[in-house]
């Protein structure tokens, strides 16, 4: 489809815009002036999802300027039903953590839009790439307002966190310049659809996926690279933590999909094993450690590292109803996530707690509340009719196919992510009311409502009708699974 | 007569310092020389580009070179002289530093690196050099109140005579074996003579790359740069870092390319240990400095290691992108230094940045730009410039020096960021910092607009990074013999 102005572009840079007028005009006007460029950027992204045409797994809407010629770079925008979904979980999420911000941030109100409505720009941008220099520097990019998110805005740890979360992700991501710098040696091009047609020797292939699956693994976080998340998410304001869940670990699993699976098919099944065992641990190393947690915003982060196991669990599994399973598991982890995470975040700004022991009681404190963190909780355990049951299923069922034991253990991993997410609801939710909460005025207010309803209909949209996602990757995913030698194993759904 | 043309932009330079030095007495404010050292940096800016010829032609007996690589770096450094002249305003007025002099302290030493730039004869290039640290041993001592500073320029001065003398006694031992001291003449007495293995040769290429590494500032010969960073002025500090640095750098690389172009197995080893070295041990020494121009020292040795890495392969691609560091380096770290300079005497304390972001915002986001642009984070001018040198060390096949330059440059993203993390992240401390001097926010804005273009568009400077040939030169020098 031809369309009249360079849309992804657009998309990618108001947000920029956005903050640069946001940094002139001052703390006043800052929060609408965010509010109005998110929402305008999910309105300019309409046309992309009503012209996109699912049938086809090339890229589409794609935008080609030279831009660096000493090193065959090109600025490469393009999308396919991969980077779709993304996208439009981005656009969405933004607009909600501005909602979440709205009474929460009180000081440096400007630059905290601004770094916001960056990292828009950062996510949008990296999703539309097609090709491997952009999407670096998108990469890269994303660090610097989240860094900023989490250490400006954040708890009392907030540096520790900070740095943290800088330190372990920059050393992935170097090791993926030099990965990249390697790869633009051996074949002269960094162009996705190109560098997906070569066929690189089996070595080269080994030490690239090394170097591109230490920056993706940190950021997924697969287990053993794990131990900035729970710090990082944590300490983050309730915006950080959502953008962090909801698209910052989904930049892992893409990369993997991106980069990993078509360029490297290679040494994917070499290493397919071991990474396939790794996520088995995270699954259910992660979520014993959540039925461990006693804050709320670290039994989320730590649900996470569970969840994202699941994600790669799929993606190695190399089979069609595994990976589809995994892109559509991290939508779902993105949305009740991100979710969960603006519950927590809308219940500290009245209690200014995030102990579990000094909840109890909300459901007649906070009818509406319990309600939406019901449905939110019972998504995040995999309850049928939920978004994220369709995508665990999915991936267990590709798990199967591989290896029984793997099965076995993503069920047992969906077991204890009931238990921890039900006896979390249980304990904040059900029991007495707490003396302490008396007088306080916990239940939500219009705009908080309004904030977590978009993400209630598309856990319920997602949950009842999944073709909805699925039918944008279907293409797609056959595509990326034929390009990867693979295509034999996927079996029919 | 013609050849004078080849030194326009050195005559400009000179001159002016000259005229200074005539009318030092009748000058008292340093606003007043500082415009006219800015115009003539100007003027030697566009006599150079305006009138070196298109083809590299040699003059002055096959001594000079008028060439790409030469105009690159007089524009280079015409422009960090005149950066750092607007910087030097408010120190020299404060410091009660001699104007007249100072300015034409900084001239000279820009027509020393001028000429180490364009040499192609060992002794130019040494006269160059020398004319360039002696006048930067005046002014790292120029504040003659200060003890500390009186002492890094003692420090400088004997280290660096040391350094000179290891340089000239290379010179004379390669002289020595091939019996010439120009470029050309070298390199076709090594490759005719096959001398490439002579003892001698050996041991005058070692010393000579001892002198230069001093020079350089990178490790084992850094040991100087803390303490003569810390001890002078901000500003001599800045144009040390930058200007020196990247005269040295510029004077390495052809000596490297032009002269010994086939012992290239040879120095580029000695080269990749200087570079790991100059990585690793600046990295980590800069974690626990507590004061700006210390941490900013020890950035400037780190990043030596990252420019040498694309000369090692010895191919002229790389050799460009190492040219292209410097240039960028000497950008960013003029930045750097120039955030140091505004905020005055507390710029030189870390701790004195807590809170900067929430009293001087501006001034904040430019240091946290050149911050991010030493460590390397796209998309500023300082990952262009990192992508260039590790791609050029890619394809020479050092794919082990890659991944230590990127391991130390997260080392490093830990000190620079810790800047940015009391800058954002930490409770102001005293009174707003006085307003910046317009001067000094001029040469800001420069440093900040090169530090974004650079990123943004990588190629801009690309057209103007032309290596040093030694072919041309030879085959020059043979015609017209």
């Amino acid at each position: 489809m031809v369309t009249m102005y360079p849309m992804l572009t657009v998309m990618t840079f108001l947000p920029l815009a956005g903050a640069a007028v946001i940094l002139l005009l001052g703390d006043r006007m800052a929060r609408w002036i965010a509010l109005t460029t998110t929402l305008i950027v999910c309105a300019v992204s309409v046309p992309l999802y009503l012209g996109f045409d699912k049938s086809s797994s090339a890229l589409q809407f794609v935008e080609t300027v030279p831009w660096i010629r000493s090193w065959n770079v090109v600025y490469g925008m393009g999308v396919d039903g991969i980077s779709l979904p993304f996208i439009f979980l981005s656009t969405v999420i933004s607009v909600l953590c501005v909602g979440a911000s709205w009474t929460a941030i009180q000081f440096r109100v400007r630059e905290f839009y601004a770094a916001l409505l960056v990292a828009e720009t950062a996510m949008i941008g990296l999703f539309a790439s097609t090709n491997l220099f952009l999407f670096y520097v998108f990469w890269e990019l994303m660090l610097v307002p989240v860094f900023l998110l989490i250490g400006v805005w954040g708890g009392p740890s907030r540096i520790y966190a900070s740095i943290k979360f800088l330190l372990f992700t920059l050393a992935g991501s170097v090791l993926m310049l030099v990965g990249l710098i390697a790869l633009l040696e051996a074949t002269g091009t960094l162009d996705f659809e190109t560098l997906a047609k070569t066929r690189l020797s089996s070595d080269l292939q080994a030490w690239l996926f090394v170097a591109f699956t230490a920056a993706f693994g940190v950021k997924v976080p697969m287990f053993p690279v794990h131990t900035w998340l729970p710090d990082a998410h944590t300490e983050a304001p309730t915006a950080g933590s959502v953008i962090l869940a909801g698209i910052l670990l989904k930049m892992g699993g893409y990369g993997l999909l991106r980069i990993a699976l078509p360029i490297l098919p290679d040494a994917v099944r070499l290493f397919a094993k071991p990474m396939l065992v790794l996520s088995a641990i995270a699954i259910v190393y992660g979520a014993y450690v959540t039925l461990a947690q006693t804050d709320v915003k670290r039994l989320i982060a730590y649900s996470s590292i569970s969840h994202m196991g699941f994600v790669t669990l799929g993606i190695f599994t190399l089979n069609r109803s595994g990976v589809e399973g995994a892109i559509l598991q991290m939508i779902n982890h993105g949305i009740v996530t991100g979710a969960l995470f603006l519950c927590v975040g809308m219940i500290y700004e009245r209690t200014h707690t995030r102990d579990i022991a000094e909840y109890g009681g909300l459901s007649t404190l906070a009818p509406v509340y319990s309600t939406f963190l019901a449905i939110f909780c019972l998504a995040a355990s995999g309850f049928p009719g939920l978004n994220s049951f369709v995508g665990e299923f999915l991936i267990i069922s590709g798990a199967f196919k591989t290896w029984l034991w793997l099965g076995v253990a993503a069920v047992w991993g969906v077991a204890l992510g009931t238990t921890y997410m039900l006896w979390l609801y249980y304990r904040v939710v059900m029991g007495d009311r707490r003396p302490q909460f008396q007088g306080l005025r916990l239940d939500l207010n219009a705009r908080e409502v309004a904030t977590l309803v978009p993400l209630a209909l598309l856990a319920l949209v997602i949950g009842f009708y999944p073709e909805s996602v699925l039918g944008f990757l279907r293409a797609s995913v056959g595509h990326l699974l034929t390009a990867a030698g693979s295509g034999v194993m996927a079996g029919p759904l | 007569m013609s050849d004078l043309v080849f030194l326009l932009p050195e005559l400009v330079l000179a001159g002016t310092a000259l005229v200074l030095i005539l009318i030092a007495r009748h000058v008292s404010r340093a606003q007043a020389v500082a415009v006219p050292v800015v115009v003539a940096a100007m003027a030697a800016i566009v006599s150079g580009w305006a009138f070196t010829p298109e083809a590299s032609r040699v003059g002055f007996g096959g001594t000079i070179a008028s060439d790409g690589y030469a105009r690159f770096f007089k524009v280079l450094f015409a422009a960090t002289l005149a950066l750092a002249a607007l910087l030097s305003v408010k120190h020299v007025d404060t410091e009660r530093v001699p104007p007249a002099e100072y300015y034409a302290l900084l001239l000279l030493a820009s027509t020393g690196m001028m000429l180490a730039a364009s040499a192609v004869d060992l002794l130019i290039l040494y006269l160059g050099l020398e004319l360039m640290i002696l006048c930067a041993y005046v002014l790292v001592g120029i504040t003659v109140n200060r003890p500390i500073a009186n002492e890094a320029a003692i420090k400088y001065f004997l280290l660096g005579s040391f350094a000179s003398a290891l340089l000239l006694y290379g010179i004379a031992l390669v002289y020595g074996v091939t019996g010439a001291t120009d470029f050309a003449a070298i390199a076709s007495a090594v490759s005719e003579r096959n001398l490439t293995r002579h003892p001698f040769m050996l041991a005058g290429l070692a010393l000579m790359a001892g002198g230069l590494a001093f020079k350089i500032a990178a490790v084992p010969f850094h040991a100087w740069a803390p303490d003569v960073y810390q001890g002078a002025i901000a500003p001599v500090a800045a144009f040390l870092a930058a200007g020196s640095k990247a005269a040295s750098l510029a004077a390495l690389v052809r000596v490297c390319l032009a002269a010994f172009a086939s012992e290239q197995r040879i120095w580029s080893e000695m080269l990749a240990g200087l570079a790991v070295l100059s990585m690793i041990v600046g990295s980590l020494l800069a974690i626990p400095q507590t004061s700006m121009k210390r941490l900013l020292a020890y950035s400037s040795i780190a990043h030596v290691g990252y420019a040498l890495l694309g000369l090692i392969p010895g191919t002229p691609d790389g050799a460009a992108a190492t040219i292209t560091y410097a240039f960028i380096y000497s950008f960013m770290t003029l930045g750097a230094f120039g955030v140091v300079i505004a905020l005055g005497e507390r710029g030189e304390d870390l701790l004195a940045y807590r809170g900067l972001a929430a009293t001087a915002p501006v001034t904040a986001a430019l240091m946290f730009l050149f911050l991010l642009s030493l460590t390397g984070i796209p998309p500023t001018a300082g990952f262009a410039a990192k992508f260039g040198v590790i791609l050029s060390a890619v394809r020479g096949g050092h794919v082990v020096l890659a991944v230590v330059a990127v391991m130390c440059s997260v080392v490093s993203a830990f000190f620079y960021l810790r800047v940015a993390v009391m800058m954002y992240m930490m409770e102001p401390q005293g009174a707003a910092p006085a307003r910046v001097p317009g001067a000094v926010a001029a040469a800001l804005a420069v440093a900040a607009f090169v530090t974004i273009v650079g990123g943004m568009f990588p190629d801009t400077f690309a057209a103007w990074t032309v290596p040093p040939s030694s072919r041309n030169i030879h085959t020059e020098i043979s015609a017209g013999r």
